[in-house]
C-alpha cells in the first residue's frame, strides 16, 4: 500500500493541496464550532482552518453521506469523514445516488463518537485525541460514547479511496487505497508516497470482540409484544428516516395516501376496525424501514441521534439489519464493487430460510 | 365457566390465512385441485401477483399487521420461472424478511413454497399442512390489537 507518514498538523497542508491542485473541487469536512464539530464545505484553500485535528474529535453530527445523496454532479467533491460515512457513501454509489468518478472518500480513523450534548459540556476534557484507556476513564465519570459507536466493529480507516491511520502521538499515516486515492495524493507537492505497510490485524480484533461483547449485552427485543413497547413513544416524525444516509427513496411510501392516511382515509379504516392508533402505521412504518435498510445499514447510529422521543433505535435498525447482512454474508460499504445483495442472486441458496 | 369458554374458543379457531401465489404456477395449482376436486381447508384468501417477484415484503408484514393469522407465497420451482429468474429475487427478499421476522418471533406465521401449475395434489396437501400448524400456533398475537 502507498502512503506517507506526516504529523496531525500536517493533514491541512494536504487538504489544501488538494483543493490547490484541483483533485478536488470541494472538500467537506468537519470544523469546530464553539464546543463542538460540524461541517463545511470549503472551495477556497485558505478557508482551511487549522486547527485541523477537529476530523479526529469524538463527536458526531450528522452523517455526511446523507448530506451528498443524490447529487450526482460533474463536480468532484472530497469528503473527509467517518469510516460509517464513508461506507454509507459506497452504500449510495452502489445504489446510484452518488456517481463514482465525482467523489474523492477520505476516511478517518474513528474512537467512537460521545453524544453531541456530552462532547460540547466537556469538550476540553475530552480533547481531539482520544483513545480507548481515555475513553474508560471517561466512562468512569459518567461521560459514555454513543451506543451505535459502541457496538461498532469497523471503525478503522479501510474504507474509501485514501485512508488517514493514526499512529502513536500525534503522527497519522495517509493511505491511498484505491488507484484514485494514490493518484490523488501523488498530486500534491510536497508529499512524497512510500510504501507502507501496515498491519492492523490485531487492533482489529480487539475492536470487534469488544463490539460483539457490547452488543449482547443490549437488552433484545425479541417479540412483537417487546417491539411495541421498544417504540410506545413514537410519534412517527419520520427524523429517523430522513437522516438515515441510506434511506434514500425519491418519495417515501410513507408520505403518500396509502402509507399516510389522513382525513376520510383514516376514518374508513378506523370504521373498519373499530380503532386505529394515531399517527397511524406507526409498527408498519419501522418494520418497513428494517426491511428497506437491511443490506445497506451502517449501523451510524443518526436514527437515535434524531430520536425527538430518544427511543434507542441503535437496538432496532444496526442489530436486526445486521442479521439480514449476515445471511448474505454482505457487510456494507466495504466494497464498492461487490453488488447489493438484492441485485444478484446464486441458483442454488437460503432454501433453508424460505420455511 | 371462563376456562370453558377458553377451550371452547380454542377448538373452535378458525385461523385467516392470507396467501400470494404466482399467476403462472400456484394460481394454477389451486385451479387444478380445485377442478380435481381436492379437499382442502377453506381458511386461506389467495391473492394473485403475476410473479413471485411482485412480492413485496411490505405485503406480507402489512397482512400480518392487519391481524392475518398466517401468510404464505408460492411460487414456481427455482429455475422454473416464466420470466426466467424472477422467484431468485423473490427468494432474497423471503429470506430477508423472514430473518426479521424471525427476531419478532413471527417466522413461523409466514411460510414460502414452490408449487408448480401441475402440482394441483401438493397444493391441497399444502394448505391442510398450512392450516394445521396456525391452528396449533393459535391467533395472531397481532390481532385486534389497536395499531
Amino acid at each position: 500500500m502507498k502512503g506517507v507518514e506526516l504529523k496531525s498538523g500536517d493533514l491541512e497542508g494536504l487538504f489544501k493541496g488538494l483543493l490547490d491542485k484541483k483533485v478536488v473541487d470541494c472538500l467537506i469536512l468537519p470544523h469546530r464550532v464553539g464546543n463542538n464539530v460540524a461541517h463545511m464545505m470549503v472551495t477556497d484553500k485558505d478557508k482551511i482552518e487549522p486547527p485541523v485535528p477537529a476530523i479526529f474529535a469524538p463527536s458526531f453530527s450528522v452523517n455526511v453521506a446523507n448530506i451528498v445523496k443524490g447529487w450526482l454532479i460533474k463536480e468532484k467533491i472530497g469528503i473527509v469523514a467517518k469510516p460509517c460515512e464513508i461506507r454509507a457513501a459506497i452504500e449510495l454509489i452502489k445504489l446510484k445516488q452518488m456517481d463514482k468518478e465525482s467523489v474523492l472518500l477520505i476516511s478517518v480513523d474513528c474512537p467512537g463518537a460521545f453524544t453531541n450534548q456530552d462532547y460540547a459540556d466537556h469538550a476540553e476534557e475530552i480533547g481531539d485525541w482520544v483513545d480507548s484507556a481515555k475513553i474508560e476513564e471517561l466512562k468512569g465519570k459518567g461521560i459514555a460514547i454513543r451506543e451505535a459507536c459502541e457496538i461498532c466493529d469497523k471503525r478503522l480507516a479501510d474504507v474509501g479511496d485514501i485512508g488517514i491511520v493514526r499512529q502513536d502521538g500525534d503522527n497519522v499515516v495517509v493511505v491511498g487505497i484505491t488507484d484514485m486515492g494514490v493518484e490523488a495524493l501523488s498530486a500534491i507537492e510536497d508529499i512524497s508516497l512510500e510504501d507502507k505497510d501496515i498491519d492492523r490485524s490485531g487492533e482489529i480484533e480487539k475492536i470487534v470482540s469488544e463490539a460483539k461483547k457490547k452488543k449482547d449485552a443490549l437488552p433484545e427485543i425479541s417479540s412483537v409484544e417487546a417491539l411495541e413497547e421498544f417504540l410506545r413513544d413514537c410519534i412517527v416524525c419520520k427524523n429517523c428516516r430522513d437522516m438515515c444516509p441510506v434511506c434514500y427513496c425519491k418519495e417515501c411510501f410513507f408520505d403518500q395516501p396509502l402509507g399516510n392516511p389522513v382525513g376520510g382515509d383514516l376514518l374508513n379504516i378506523a370504521e373498519l376496525r373499530g380503532a386505529i392508533a394515531v399517527p397511524a402505521n406507526q409498527l408498519m412504518y419501522h418494520l418497513t424501514r428494517v426491511y428497506h435498510v437491511s443490506t445497506t445499514c451502517v449501523g451510524c447510529g443518526a436514527c437515535e441521534d434524531a430520536c425527538p422521543k430518544d427511543i434507542p433505535l441503535t437496538r432496532l435498525y444496526p442489530v436486526i439489519t445486521k442479521k439480514v447482512q449476515e445471511i448474505f454474508e454482505y457487510v456494507p460499504g466495504k466494497d464498492v464493487e461487490e453488488p447489493l445483495p438484492f441485485t444478484v442472486y446464486e441458483e442454488e441458496e437460503l432454501e433453508d430460510k424460505l420455511r | 365457566m371462563g376456562e370453558e369458554t377458553t377451550k371452547k374458543e380454542e377448538e373452535e379457531f378458525e385461523p385467516k390465512i392470507v396467501g400470494f401465489t404466482c399467476n403462472w404456477c400456484t394460481y394454477a395449482a389451486a385451479d387444478l385441485a380445485g377442478t380435481s376436486r381436492k379437499k382442502y381447508p377453506p381458511n386461506s384468501r389467495i391473492i394473485r401477483l403475476m410473479c413471485s417477484a411482485r412480492l413485496d415484503p411490505m405485503f406480507v408484514l402489512k397482512a400480518l399487521l392487519n391481524g392475518a393469522d398466517g401468510v404464505f407465497f408460492s411460487g414456481c420451482h427455482p429455475g422454473e420461472c416464466h420470466y426466467i429468474k424472477g422467484n431468485y429475487y423473490a427468494r432474497r427478499r423471503i429470506a430477508a424478511i423472514r430473518t426479521i421476522l424471525k427476531q419478532l418471533g413471527l417466522d413461523n406465521r409466514f411460510k414460502s413454497y414452490w408449487i408448480s401449475a401441475s402440482e394441483g395434489e401438493k397444493f391441497a396437501n399444502t394448505m391442510k399442512g398450512l392450516t394445521e400448524e396456525i391452528k396449533e400456533l393459535g391467533p395472531s398475537p397481532l390481532r385486534g390489537k389497536i395499531l
